[in-house]
């Protein structure tokens, strides 16, 4: 049995210890915002924040997220950084096919909370582990740089 | 003019013989310690061999597998993906390439037909039913420490196993390597053939790990360096060496290059586990002892070899010490940030999502580079096997999991990766090239 904090939510989740974070929330709390790509850690499409830091969910096990508070891509618009890079894909209409999204949402915010004023470099060292096949990167990149320019 | 030639050909026999006497003196992997050793029916605790008393009573063939298992015998007997002790794993040597044989009781291509007599005579002599001498690969000069009720034991295990009819491959050496009689003139020199002896100057632990270590575990065939004629020099005894491609890393009790700043905790740990944390896991060869050996050995033995291993003698070697503190948040802070993007690039894409830009693992404590000494290695050896190999261990708390690049990723990649993670996480960047990596590639082949 877990307690798990998602969203600002207070969960009892009775899983296995090995069970990756990704599958509590999707198939547990049917929070399925949240994708899985790869499975591996390799694409970032299920990308949470755990303890404020970007995580791919699909390999953290439940037995090691510990007391630390997680946000899914439902739960992330709450935070003034996450609003701000929402609205920016919204204008910037990043997605195209769309199951990257969420994960790489979750990146970009995260990016803006440590670097407020990132540079390409920044988003290139945030950003790389997110792969989106059908090329939004370049979108990804401007609506970035558009929420960093807005006042917070 | 005779004068000189005769002194000049005295003064080389000397250095010769000198030579050969210090390399024989390297033979005796346990003279290092103080005290004086007895025969193990003189010694006051017979249990330093044998099985833990847990299992005291079983049967035959039972202690025989957990004997096995310490001795570690699955590992070199078995080829990727083949039947369990039917042989077939190659060993690459710089001299060609030799082959383990199968060990199932198989009449006709393995051991099925071995006398208790041939058994002990190949396990501790190295010499096989015909006659023929075995390469040292087969770890004969440490299995000679064993007991025979100890090898009789892993014999009656063996003999429990479904046969497998499994040919032994040929081995492909040159000449004079492929001429199994010269080793005749080896073993004089460096098969010590002779029993465990306790030495009372030390615990009943100490003389219990000694043993697990020795004449089971034979760690020193990786830990140990090798002399020009490949058999291990004590002089240095664990001080570290490469082997298949491999690093395996000082384990003596130097500060810096070796464990000795480790907790007796931390050793326990990575031994039974093959992880501790702020240390890192085992990977490679090391992963294979300790999912294949060392997890199996019950508490008090693993203790018993930490109680040995803390007592090998520090002997420093090139490896610097390893840095314990993390790297900085940023990708921008960092030993060369500037210089390498390639491997920082490729950092950014492929690892960064688990090991952090500051090395601690924001998933596992498995994945946490920071103090590893695989990253403080300078010659990045097992940085580039474990990106190239990656990592799949079950263990009893579950899968340790990280992807092989080695498909993906050209030698030039991961030599530009395996730097950048030496740079930024250890000490002193390793300076890797792509035929770096292929030759790393070739020594660890299947």
């Amino acid at each position: 049995m877990f307690t798990l904090t998602v969203n600002g939510q207070s969960h009892l989740v009775d899983v296995p210890e090995q069970m990756p974070l990704l599958w509590v929330l999707r198939d547990h709390l049917n929070l399925v915002g949240t994708k899985y790509g790869c499975g591996v850690a390799q694409c970032g499409a299920c990308t949470v924040h755990v303890g404020g830091n970007p995580t791919r969910s699909c390999q953290l096990t439940i037995g090691d997220v510990g007391t630390r508070a997680v946000v899914t891509i439902e739960g992330i618009g709450d935070a003034p950084n996450g609003a701000k890079i929402q609205k920016a894909w919204l204008e910037a209409s990043v997605p195209q096919c769309g199951y990257c999204q969420a994960g790489q949402i979750m990146s970009a915010t995260a990016l803006l909370n440590s670097t407020p004023q990132p540079d390409d470099s920044d988003i290139d060292a945030a950003m790389a582990g997110n792969l989106c096949r059908c090329g939004t990167y370049i979108r990804v990149r401007q609506a970035i740089k558009n929420a960093a320019a807005k006042p917070a | 003019m005779k004068t000189i030639v005769g002194i000049a050909a005295a003064v080389i026999i000397a250095i010769a013989l000198g030579f050969g006497g210090w390399l024989y003196l390297g033979r005796d992997p346990m003279s290092f310690a103080a005290g004086s050793t007895v025969s193990l029916a003189d010694y006051k605790d017979a249990s330093v061999a044998g099985v833990p008393k847990e299992i005291a009573g079983a049967e035959l063939a039972k202690r025989g597998e957990y004997l096995i298992h310490a001795a570690d015998c699955l590992a070199c007997h078995t080829a990727p993906g083949g039947a369990p002790f039917a042989g077939g794993f190659a060993f690459n040597m710089p001299f060609g390439v030799i082959y383990s044989t199968n060990i199932t009781p198989d009449k006709e291509t393995g051991i099925g037909d071995y006398t208790d007599a041939q058994f002990l005579a190949a396990l501790r002599q190295g010499v096989r039913a015909d006659g023929e001498h075995l390469y040292p690969a087969m770890p004969y000069t440490s299995y000679t420490y064993m007991t025979d009720a100890d090898a009789l034991a892993i014999k009656a295990y063996l003999f429990t196993l479904a046969p497998t009819r499994a040919p032994a491959k040929q081995n492909q050496l040159s000449w004079p390597f492929n001429q199994r009689g010269l080793l005749a003139a080896w073993n004089a020199m460096f098969s010590p053939d002779e029993r465990f002896r306790p030495n009372t100057g030390q615990s009943p632990q100490w003389n219990r790990g000694a043993y697990l270590a020795e004449a089971m575990g034979h760690c020193g065939e990786c830990h140990t360096p090798r002399n020009v004629a490949y058999a291990l020099d004590n002089h240095s005894k664990f001080a570290g060496a490469l082997t298949a491609g491999w690093r395996a890393y000082n384990i003596t009790s130097d500060k810096n290059s070796g464990i000795g700043d480790w907790s007796d905790e931390d050793v326990y740990l990575y031994l039974s586990t093959g992880h501790a944390n702020g240390h890192g896991g085992a990977a490679g060869p090391m992963g294979e002892a300790t999912d294949n050996s060392l997890s199996y050995l019950v508490a008090d033995d693993a203790r018993a070899l930490v109680s040995y291993l803390r007592g090998i003698p520090a002997h420093a070697t090139e490896l610097p010490r390893t840095v314990t503190t993390p790297a900085s948040a940023s990708h921008k802070e960092g030993p060369t940030a500037a210089e390498d993007l390639r491997g920082e690039k490729i950092f950014a894409g492929a690892c960064a999502s688990c090991h952090d830009w500051t090395g601690v693992s924001p998933v596992t404590g498995y994945a946490t580079l920071t103090g590893v000494r695989a990253v403080n290695d300078p010659s990045a050896a097992n940085v580039a096997q474990t990106v190239v190999n990656g990592v799949d261990r079950t263990i009893p708390s579950g899968r340790i999991y990280m992807p092989a690049f080695g498909e993906g990723y050209s030698d030039d990649d991961i030599a530009a990766v395996a730097n950048y993670v030496t740079a930024r996480f250890g000490a002193k960047g390793a300076h890797l090239t792509g035929k770096d990596v292929a030759d790393l590639r070739k020594q660890a082949a299947q």
